[in-house]
């Protein structure tokens, strides 16, 4: 149950994205209040969110009964085969043999460390928390240089191996590129402006902590770095974003420099990106790692602990960087308590990149 | 004919761009993007290439187009990109790359 959901239809304006630009308690005024013309697109666009939210349910159930009991991996690897067509070719599938193709075996290993995390961290079946099969496509498209989540599976590019490597050569990316998937699941933060920018700091935030966990570091010992190891030798920079510096991770001639902000005073302002989404994920990135690193010990027992929460329970989608403040510090209070440290270390994070709770 | 374009987002969230006037090239360079620009409809595309489907680190193009008296602009999510438009927005990710090379020569 969502804390700060009151409205039970307000899922359904998120399941199509056109549509999700008025919330339907507006809609529903606008059909009954609207001149005429109003009146029938706002009929239109309620039928089609709750068609939309009728089809979910329906998959929903679908997905249920083919799920397999709780807590089973099912991983399925592809091969594009240098297409752009999805999801490509089998080419190894849950407990099957090893490949000789390296990006096969970090795709399947990046995403059994994820679901581990998810699973014995936080108790999570999966993105959709059902059981949700784990399909990666690898070899996507030429010298593509760029890994994503379209919705339903993860696609990893080789890269041009001038500037990038194959995308699956970092295990963060995977378990950045899973977490879209599990964002898309609870919060449903609209990938755009701020809440775009806290959807893909989620990202970061769950994938540097499978990196993590998957190295048994702590807070203190580990690099807080997104994508090392993706950048091509030859490049300068050690990775592509920093969570503890962000700004700091690569300064190239051909790729310029880093441009993400640590605090709210460098927020940046561009129509690029969708409202700089990987640009401005920097500040809460970094109150992420200012919270972890006064915890102290591996980050995902509690730092990490009180972000899933927020995610899961929390968010919206369109909560800005304050709502995701006030959404890690009640979770922080729900979990460790009133005047607990792990509360005061969730408002000291915030606090440092600029955002009061 | 003078274009404008910016490759924006992705996972690593590099910004990409070059602007190109066709005077300035070579024939056969020229009529190959007058060719992409036709292609591609440009001129009749709508504005806003909007993708409804959920997503993340999808890479969002943003063309400008500028012939005699035509002058179009265009926001393209990836995933919305129709087929006849992919090779022009293919071969101007090319420039862009070539652009930042000579930049450091």
């Amino acid at each position: 149950m969502k804390e700060v959901d009151t409205d039970s239809n307000s899922h359904a304006a998120c399941i199509c994205p056109i549509y999700c630009i008025v919330p339907p308690h507006i809609l529903k005024r606008i059909a009954e209040h609207g001149n005429a013309n109003q009146k029938s697109w706002a009929f239109r666009t309620l039928a089609i969110s709750e068609q939309a939210r009728g089809q979910r349910q329906a998959v929903g159930l679908i997905a249920a009964l083919a799920t397999t009991s709780t807590g089973t991996k099912r991983r399925t690897v592809y091969d594009a085969r240098n297409s752009s067509r999805l999801p490509g070719t089998i080419v190894r599938a849950e407990g099957g043999p090893k490949s000789k193709d390296p990006a096969v075996n970090e795709a399947y290993l990046g995403a059994g460390t994820t679901y581990d995390l998810y699973y014995k961290v936080f108790g999570r079946n999966s993105i959709d928390e059902r059981g949700m099969r784990l399909d990666s496509t690898v070899h996507y498209g030429r010298d593509y240089d760029n890994a994503f989540w379209n919705g339903q599976q993860m696609v990893y590019g080789d890269g041009d191996g001038e500037l990038f490597n194959r995308f699956t050569i970092a295990i963060d990316v995977i378990g950045h590129e899973l977490t879209h998937g599990v964002t898309q699941y609870e919060a449903g933060l609209e990938y755009e402006d701020q809440p775009g920018a806290l959807n893909e700091s989620m990202s970061d935030v769950f994938g540097s902590l499978v990196k993590q966990y998957r190295r048994r570091q702590t807070a203190k010992n580990a690099d807080w770095l997104i994508g090392k190891g993706l950048l091509a030798s030859g490049v300068k920079g050690k990775a592509l974003r920093s969570m503890k510096e962000p700004g700091t991770a690569y300064d190239d001639d051909l790729l310029g420099k880093d441009p993400q902000p640590g605090h709210m005073k460098d927020y940046v302002k561009t129509h690029d990106d969708n409202g700089g989404v990987h640009i401005n994920s920097g500040i809460p990135n970094r109150a992420f790692y200012e919270t972890a690193i006064r915890l102290g010990g591996y980050a995902w027992q509690k730092a990490g602990q009180i972000w899933y929460v927020a995610l899961r329970d929390k968010l919206r989608p369109t909560s800005q960087f304050k709502d995701a403040a006030k959404a890690t510090w009640m979770a922080a209070r729900e979990l460790y308590g009133n005047g607990s440290l792990e509360l005061k270390a969730v408002q000291q994070g915030w606090s440092e990149v600029g955002i009061k709770v | 004919m003078k274009i404008d374009f910016t490759r924006s987002g992705g996972f690593a969230g590099m910004r990409s761009a070059v602007a190109i006037d066709t005077e300035n090239l070579p024939s056969t360079e020229s009529e190959r993007l007058h060719r992409l620009v036709e292609e591609a409809g440009f001129f009749d595309l709508p504005a806003a290439l909007k993708s409804t489907a959920p997503g993340g680190d999808r890479f969002q193009y943003r063309v400008k187009v500028e012939e005699g008296t035509r002058r179009k602009e265009i926001v393209a999510d990836e995933a919305a990109v129709p087929e006849r438009l992919r090779p022009l927005l293919d071969y101007l990710t090319g420039w862009a790359r070539a652009s930042q090379k000579r930049k450091t020569v």
